[in-house]
């Protein structure tokens, strides 16, 4: 499965529907929104955008790049955009291969690519305004 | 006639002070293309060598041509994950 929600993600769910009797291993990555502090200033929440539907396209190439890679059987990436409370999951990737090595190195790919290649950007909202993360443009004095 | 439809993204929306805008023209590179576009969004100047070119949903080199009806999408740094 592979999509670009709004609002929460159910990681158990995708954990779960990953589950199949000819896997001995899942491997789960979670990414939460980290909160900084800078000069008495911080981070409220932060806001993700994406173009569509290159986006989704995107994430399935990865799936398939992971599949010519690795034995694996199941692979999710849902990524979340919208506004996302700190702590809170934006993206989700679930692998599930016969052999753990596999199901580890995948997720681990996937993540990385996301950030290569993907079209999703996301801005911090500080309580001074906000700033977009990798291009250092917003609002912030 | 349509023209080359433009979307931007992220801090380049923010640059141009919009979301997404028409560029009329023939078939022109993307290279082309670029002037034609900071004519009416000059903010877009000092991002030039930070960006990614997309024509109608996948990553383009600067050298390709586009034509009117096409979709061309201008792409910050991805910052997902």
């Amino acid at each position: 499965m592979f999509a670009i929600v709004e609002g929460r993600i159910d990681v158990a769910s995708l954990i779960s529907g990953a589950q199949r009797p000819d896997c001995g291993a899942i491997s789960t990555f979670v990414g939460t929104t980290r909160v900084d502090e800078t000069g008495g200033a911080s981070v409220e929440h932060l806001e993700y955008e994406a173009y569509r539907p290159m986006a989704d396209r995107k994430l399935e190439e990865i799936g398939a790049e992971i599949r010519m890679r690795w034995d694996v059987r199941e692979v999710s990436i849902v990524h979340r955009i919208g506004r996302v409370d700190p702590g809170e999951a934006s993206v989700v990737i679930v692998v599930a291969a016969p052999r753990r090595g596999a199901a580890f190195e995948a997720s681990r790919y996937a993540i990385e690519r996301i950030k290569q290649v993907v079209p999703i950007w996301k801005r911090e909202v500080w309580s001074d305004g906000y700033v977009w993360v990798g291009s250092q443009v917003g609002t912030r004095s | 006639m349509d023209g080359i439809k433009v979307l931007l993204f992220g801090a380049a929306a923010d640059r141009a002070g919009t979301r997404e805008t028409q560029v009329e023209a023939g078939r022109i590179t993307l290279d082309e293309l670029w002037p034609l576009l900071l004519e009416h969004h000059p903010g877009l100047s000092p991002m030039r060598d930070t960006l990614a070119i997309a024509v109608n949903g996948e990553y383009a080199r600067w050298d390709t041509p586009v034509s009117p009806g096409d979709e061309v999408a201008v792409l910050p740094p991805v910052s997902g994950g």
